[in-house]
């Protein structure tokens, strides 16, 4: 064989890198410092993880503080109001603030058990992150998993279940049942095709929805005038419009026009664009974009985490070879739902050769070069050699069963 | 990641909150007292008939308005808003604010999705949330049988724990042709157990009955270990003081769990690592790579959705390496079955497309190796295959 700069150079690296590695004390027992690196890259993934909590212990200390700000003003412009009265009117009509004002405390008090209760919840959270590391890794992913599932069936309104999972596994703190619940009573409401709560809702946050140029509520009322229409209380439709309507028709006056003038083409009309206004279907919609509205007012992802790490790794994992027969069964890909979840997504891709030995599912490498058989398959040195020991010095090609001697394996060179 | 940075944030949005909590608690009693002080004015001045409550009510609302309650509150209240907004803003830039940057618009499909999970979690022994899964998410309990089978593995690994071999000697008994084909030993390695169990327990009769009825298949294949074994009748109820001793070492328990848990999976046809796990944690790696990439593609969203080939490699751990991958080292891209790797006569190895570009498509003319000083030729380019 000719010289071989490249291969021995090689070689010799490989030796100086081990020696070095293992000469220096190993600090982080059998995990390498590599994923160590990677634990601190993943954790960058959680902002929902703190911010969902974060924005719903907001909500509630901004709750509390309107409650304040509307008593405290009701109290002071009574009290203006209140003009020429008798003694005894003036008495009462204390009495009565007073009582007012100490309801205010009581209602504070409970709002501060929720806003602590809520605090408690972002701190656990950050400590849940920091205690992350070496020694627990293997369990911390375990949780993150859970959590990641939890997060899949609460979107999906499975609650039974991601109470069920997160009540076992402990990690109450971690997972969002709670917010989800406060979705769930919206959902299930309009599953039955009743407004009321989603208009509750857009009434609560109204000022955030305002801010993310929101038109869920103009959309709610929409279907409420068109259900008004459904059944025929044309006069109630129109006194609706005027009040509920006319507000958003600036904004929208396209779609204002075209829902209006159903009053002309009622429901059971044949035309297109109007027929589909009046189909059941709307209210799935108002259910998506209810969804979609109340994550991002909580700043969370619109997909579920689950589908979201589902296609990241899909991606880095799927090369041509997944779908082939022969794929091996440790691949997630060799699995047909996995490979039909795969199929609309890119393939990964490699710039240096990465080379897995048939045999041992070892890393072929510097450290473990593969050799070539006469037959030009490629297993790893170790695989070889231990075949070699066993069997007299001969080697049984395990792909074409072909027997050769262990002197007429070459080396090839990858760079 | 720095978490003491956002630690502190936080601990200073609580401080301000606290705060804003007291002074409202403060206010509301400020403005009571005023009014009680107010009504006990009025009442003891019942009986005088030139008092006016007209008069004392607008003391009343004088002094309140001196105190401006809603004005006071406001100067705490921007200071919590402040570092509320800090606390938000120093999470948007910590960490990635938007992990579904980069995730494709495609139709992924519930019922597929749903099925996976539902083996995920029989395959984690979480039966009766399986169970609950199955019945919520309206999905057929077409996976019902993966359940028994997962239920028998959890059985036989729960009696393991203590130190109960019956259910998996039973097994291992049941599949003796499958594991003989597999290559798999572990129905010896459960007996071996079995037998170093009763011989701990002191009875050499019993141990020696065992041996002759259960090792004697595998007397051929694994002679030594057998003979092996036999010798340590000689120290019944002392093996732990013996030259034997590494054998009844406790962690045997556990290594042997695993690989029945392996073999288990492998006859049903499974993976030993759920595949769920096994790709979110593929997608935990490769996630924050695709997120910087869709920073540099601002503007090529659409591109992003129609693309066949990630345009950047994706570093995964060894442990999610399945497949061999050549890069030709000349033209960098990836070999497959219209292009496959060769390995010319000094051992360098290209992809087939380089080597024919090198030899300018003449198979006998000798060209230079691009990295060695070899001399080689096409025709003695070998097609390889890992
Ligand atoms: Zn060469």
């Amino acid at each position: 064989m000719e010289s071989n700069t490249n291969g021995n150079s090689a070689v010799s690296n490989a030796t100086i890198s081990s020696a070095t590695a293992t000469s220096l004390p190993s600090v982080q027992g059998a995990v390498p410092s590599s994923k160590l690196t990677q634990l601190t890259e993943s954790l960058k993934l959680e902002h929902q993880f703190l911010r969902v909590p974060f924005e719903h212990y907001k909500k509630t200390i901004r709750a509390n503080h309107r409650a304040v700000e509307k008593e405290v003003s009701a109290v002071m412009s009574t009290l203006s109001d209140s003009g020429d009265l008798s003694q005894d009117d003036a008495v009462k009509h204390l009495n009565s603030l007073v009582s007012r004002l100490q309801g205010l405390k009581r209602k504070l008090e409970d709002g501060s058990r929720a806003e602590h209760l809520q605090a408690q919840r972002c701190k656990a959270r950050l400590d849940h992150l920091e205690s992350a590391g070496a020694d627990n890794i293997s369990e911390w992913n375990n949780t993150r998993l859970k959590r990641i599932l939890v997060d899949y069936m609460l979107r999906m309104s499975y609650y039974t279940t991601a109470t069920q999972l997160a009540e076992s596994s402990h990690i109450q703190d971690l997972v969002d049942i709670e917010i989800f619940y406060e979705a769930k009573r919206v959902m299930d409401a309009l599953r039955n095709k009743e407004v009321a709560p989603a208009l509750a809702w857009c009434a609560d946050n109204k000022s955030r929805l305002k801010k993310s140029k929101s038109k869920f509520e103009f959309q709610l009322r929409l279907q409420e005038f068109i259900e008004l229409v459904r059944n025929e209380k044309n006069l109630q439709a129109v006194t609706y419009s005027r009040k509920h309507l006319s507000p958003w028709a600036a904004s929208y006056m396209k779609e204002f026009q075209k829902v209006f003038a159903t009053l002309a083409f009622t429901c059971n009309t044949g035309c297109e664009t109007y027929k589909v206004l009046f189909d059941a279907k709307q209210w799935d919609f108002l259910m998506e974009q209810f969804k979609q509205e109340f994550c991002r007012l909580y700043g969370m992802t619109l997909e579920p985490l689950l589908n979201i790490y589902l296609q990241a790794g899909l991606s880095a994992l799927k090369t041509p070879f997944c779908y082939e027969d022969d794929c091996p069964k440790e691949d997630p890909l060799s699995q047909e739902s996995f490979r039909k979840l795969a199929m609309p997504l890119p393939y990964s891709k490699q710039h240096h050769s990465k080379l897995v030995c048939y045999i041992t599912k070892e890393l072929m490498d510097t450290e473990n070069p593969p050799l070539v058989l006469p037959n030009g398959y490629v297993y790893s040195t170790k695989a070889l050699e231990e075949m070699a020991r066993n069997n007299n010095g001969t080697i049984t090609c395990p792909r074409t069963r072909d027997v050769f001697s262990y002197s007429q394996v070459t080396k090839a060179f990858i760079s | 990641m720095e978490l003491n940075p956002i630690k502190d944030a936080f601990d200073s949005v609580i401080k301000k909150q606290t705060l804003s909590s007291s002074k409202i608690e403060d206010t509301i009693e400020q403005i009571t007292q005023e009014i009680q002080q107010t009504l006990s004015g009025i009442q003891s001045a019942i009986n005088v008939p030139s008092s006016q409550p007209k008069l004392i009510l607008g003391e009343l609302k004088t002094k309140l308005k001196e105190i401006a309650p809603l004005n006071h509150l406001e100067a705490t209240q921007k200071e919590l808003n402040i570092a509320m907004s800090k606390y938000t803003k120093l999470l948007e830039k910590q960490f990635y604010p938007d992990i579904s940057k980069s995730y494709r618009n495609v139709d992924f499909d519930t019922h597929i999705i749903n099925q996976i999970i539902a083996s995920h979690l029989y395959r984690e022994s979480m039966f009766e949330i399986g169970d609950c899964f199955i019945n919520e998410a309206h999905e057929e309990e077409t996976i019902v049988d993966k359940k028994t089978q997962f239920l028998e593995m959890y059985e036989i690994l729960e009696s393991m724990k203590s130190h109960d071999l019956t259910p998996a000697l039973k097994w291992a008994t049941t599949n003796h042709d499958k594991l003989q084909k597999t290559g798999s030993d572990i129905e010896l390695q459960l007996h071996r157990l079995q037998f170093l169990e009763i011989l701990q327990n002191g009875s050499r009769d019993e141990a020696l009955k065992y041996g002759r009825t259960h090792f004697a298949p595998f007397a051929t294949q694994h002679f030594h270990e057998i003979q092996k074994l036999m010798a340590c009748l000689l120290w019944v109820g002392k093996i732990d003081s013996s030259p034997y001793s590494d054998l009844v070492s406790p962690t045997h328990w556990a290594k042997l769990a695993d690989e029945l848990a392996q073999q288990f999976c492998n006859l049903l046809g499974e993976s030993y690592e759920s595949p769920l796990k096994v790709t979110v944690a593929a997608g935990v790696q490769g996630l924050p790579t695709l997120l910087k990439l869709m920073n540099v593609m601002t503007g090529k969203k659409q591109e992003w959705q129609s693309m066949k080939q990630l345009p950047v490699p994706v570093d995964l751990g060894t442990e999610f390496q399945f497949h061999s991958i050549f890069v030709c080292p000349v033209s960098r891209e990836q070999a497959g079955e219209d292009n496959p790797p060769m390995m010319m006569s000094c051992g360098h190895v290209l992809c087939r497309q380089s080597i024919t570009k090198l030899s300018k498509n003449n198979s006998t003319r000798p060209f230079k190796c691009p990295y060695c000083p070899a001399e080689v030729e096409v025709a003695q380019c070998k097609q390889l295959y890992f």
